[in-house]
């Protein structure tokens, strides 16, 4: 997926910058104060953006530890025991949570770049037969991912039929628990 | 792919691109301009009076005697070029003293296409008398005088939709009312048969390599997005690796090369409102010498194509069903439309449009190199629904 949030964030900016911001009647001190805190809001969320995930595991692994001392030190009571439940859920989520998204990331770059390869190995050495086989197995992978690509992107409006197209939540598979 | 630096090419890697795919000399030197300037600067707002100064430097030096630019003022450009209209007083040849509509159009610090502008000015010259074209007066071919490289043109009138008319951005998928498409359907027609009907041989196409007939010309065709997508594009895609190895193995061979205009569609012509009358064919930047099905594949493309009024029929380019198009092209222009290639092309301009948003527009946004980076981001969207549609296209087979 080529279109994501840091791009976007970066081109809405420079939008709002020289060409929105100096179009505006600069004696609209409401408006201009408006326009200065939606590009502060926006560089805001595109530098917590790589970090967000990164900082919740974070604040969940201080949480767990400060709750296993919690537990030893307030024993027998009933919140004792509500705290032991959501410090057990915690801490099978945080175990889950082991990769960051930049991770997830390059390792999809990195399977992407290897499978193109792989493909243009084939049609440069491979056999008709394997040939064939190799574009039947992409163009299979390619409807499922593309299907969510366009589902993803729906409120953009280029679907000449968008009620053919999933919503993207139907599409998508849970983090699966180990 | 991840490993290389694209935002700052080496000349090592700009190396490697040209020897590994084999394009036309004047798309070459296009492409290479394009890497050997992209670690420059971003784009920045230029004031007017850059591009008066740049046009006056101009035409000063084609222009011997005295003139003098007047009124210039912002035109739209779209996404991928900046322009500004201007008159002209000066002392025309044939005509004398005159002043004249112009308008100068000139690339980005990064365009969406880089293209040649000297083949664009040989091609608008090339097509005067055989269709409607803008006039083109001067080229600045590496941005001697403008800022970017840039064409003066004279200024043609004309809407590119009725004001009635609703398009997506970027004139993608332009809806006509009835009374306007059946006026511009026959007009559309018959301007692609004179297009592919012209004896470009005798025209001065220097710019412009002749593809040997056979598959030559596709072979180009496709190393050329081949080239813009490895140059450009954030991440590799496995299903364009697949359609560039199908694309360069079902090459088919060509029965009669042709001049392609390369974006032959609505919103690339200006017609009269009063009379609905085609007037100007704009929009040359991709032109080139090869197989006529790549327009006719084109204008039938889902990108730019609209529903009728009870949402039944597919209308290409906004203007009539399919099979009614290609018949009366066939009429038109005495040649045959053989199924097999405009299914090939449909996959093949599928795969350069795939290029243009997902590799070009990605890279020019990133970088900054252009007056609408919100524009280009906005438009790296479409490239998923056009890759389903070239996956469907792959996948019905030859």
């Amino acid at each position: 997926m080529e279109m994501r949030p840091q791009l976007q964030i970066q081109t809405v900016i420079k939008a709002m910058m020289e060409d929105v911001i100096p179009a505006m009647d600069q004696t609209n001190q409401l408006a201009m104060q408006s326009a200065q805190l939606t590009i502060g809001t926006l560089m805001l969320i595109s530098q917590h953006l790589p970090l967000e995930y990164r900082y919740d595991c974070d604040e969940l692994a201080r949480l767990l530890a400060t709750a296993k001392t919690l537990a030893t030190q307030a024993s027998g009571l009933a919140a004792a025991g509500q705290l032991a439940a959501a410090s057990s859920a915690g801490a099978d989520v945080l175990d889950r949570a082991r990769a960051e998204p930049s991770e997830i990331l390059d390792a999809i770059r990195s399977l992407r770049a290897a499978t193109a390869d792989t493909v243009r190995a084939v049609y440069a050495e491979g056999s008709d037969k394997v040939q064939s086989e190799v574009e039947k197995t992409v163009l299979a992978m390619s409807k499922e991912q593309l299907l969510r690509d366009r589902s993803w992107l729906l409120m953009q409006g280029w679907e000449p039929n968008p009620a053919l197209v999933p919503a993207i939540d139907s599409l998508l598979a849970p983090i699966a628990k180990g | 792919m991840q490993m290389v630096d694209k935002d700052k090419p080496s000349p090592q890697l700009i190396a490697t691109m040209r020897k590994q795919f084999v394009v036309e000399r004047e798309v070459d030197r296009a492409l290479t301009w394009k890497m050997e300037k992209r670690a420059g600067a971003p784009f920045t707002k230029l004031p007017l009076e850059a591009l008066v100064k740049g046009v006056t430097a101009l035409i000063a030096a084609n222009l011997k005697s005295p003139f003098e630019v007047r009124n210039a003022h912002w035109l739209a450009g779209g996404a991928s070029k900046l322009q500004m209209g201007f008159e002209l007083a000066w002392g025309r040849p044939g005509v004398g003293q005159t002043t004249t509509k112009m308008v100068l159009r000139t690339d980005l610090a990064e365009s969406l296409h880089a293209t040649s502008r000297l083949r664009e000015f040989q091609i608008v010259n090339a097509m005067k008398g055989t269709l409607p074209v803008p006039e083109a007066f001067w080229v600045d071919v590496l941005g001697e005088h403008l800022p970017y490289p840039g064409i003066v043109y004279g200024f043609a009138a004309g809407v590119t939709k009725p004001s009635t008319a609703k398009s997506g951005v970027s004139g993608l998928g332009t809806w006509m009312p009835p009374d306007v498409r059946n006026a511009l359907a026959p007009q559309f027609v018959r301007d692609m048969a004179k297009l592919h009907t012209f004896d470009f041989r005798k025209a001065e196409l220097s710019a412009f390599d002749i593809p040997q007939t056979g598959t030559e010309n596709a072979h180009w065709a496709v190393s050329w997005w081949d080239r813009v997508w490895a140059e450009d594009a954030a991440e590799e895609v496995p299903l364009m690796a697949l359609a560039s190895s199908w694309l360069h193995k079902h090459a088919p061979a060509v029965d009669q090369l042709s001049i392609v205009h390369g974006d032959f569609r609505t919103g690339n012509y200006l017609f009269d409102e009063p009379t609905l009358t085609i007037g100007t064919w704009l929009d040359w930047e991709l032109a080139r010498i090869g197989d006529r099905h790549q327009d006719l594949a084109w204008s039938t493309s889902k990108a730019f194509s609209t529903m009728t009024e009870d949402g039944k029929t597919v209308l290409i380019s906004g203007l009539m069903p399919e099979n009614e198009f290609l018949e009366a092209y066939e009429q038109a222009a005495g040649l045959k439309v053989d199924a097999k290639a405009l299914h090939y092309y449909q996959v093949f301009n599928a795969y350069s449009m795939i290029a243009m948003t997902l590799g070009t527009s990605y890279r020019v946004a990133k970088n900054g190199k252009s007056h609408q980076d919100i524009l280009l981001a906005w438009l790296l969207g479409v490239g998923y629904m056009l890759m389903d549609e070239m996956r469907g296209l792959i996948e019905k087979g030859v």
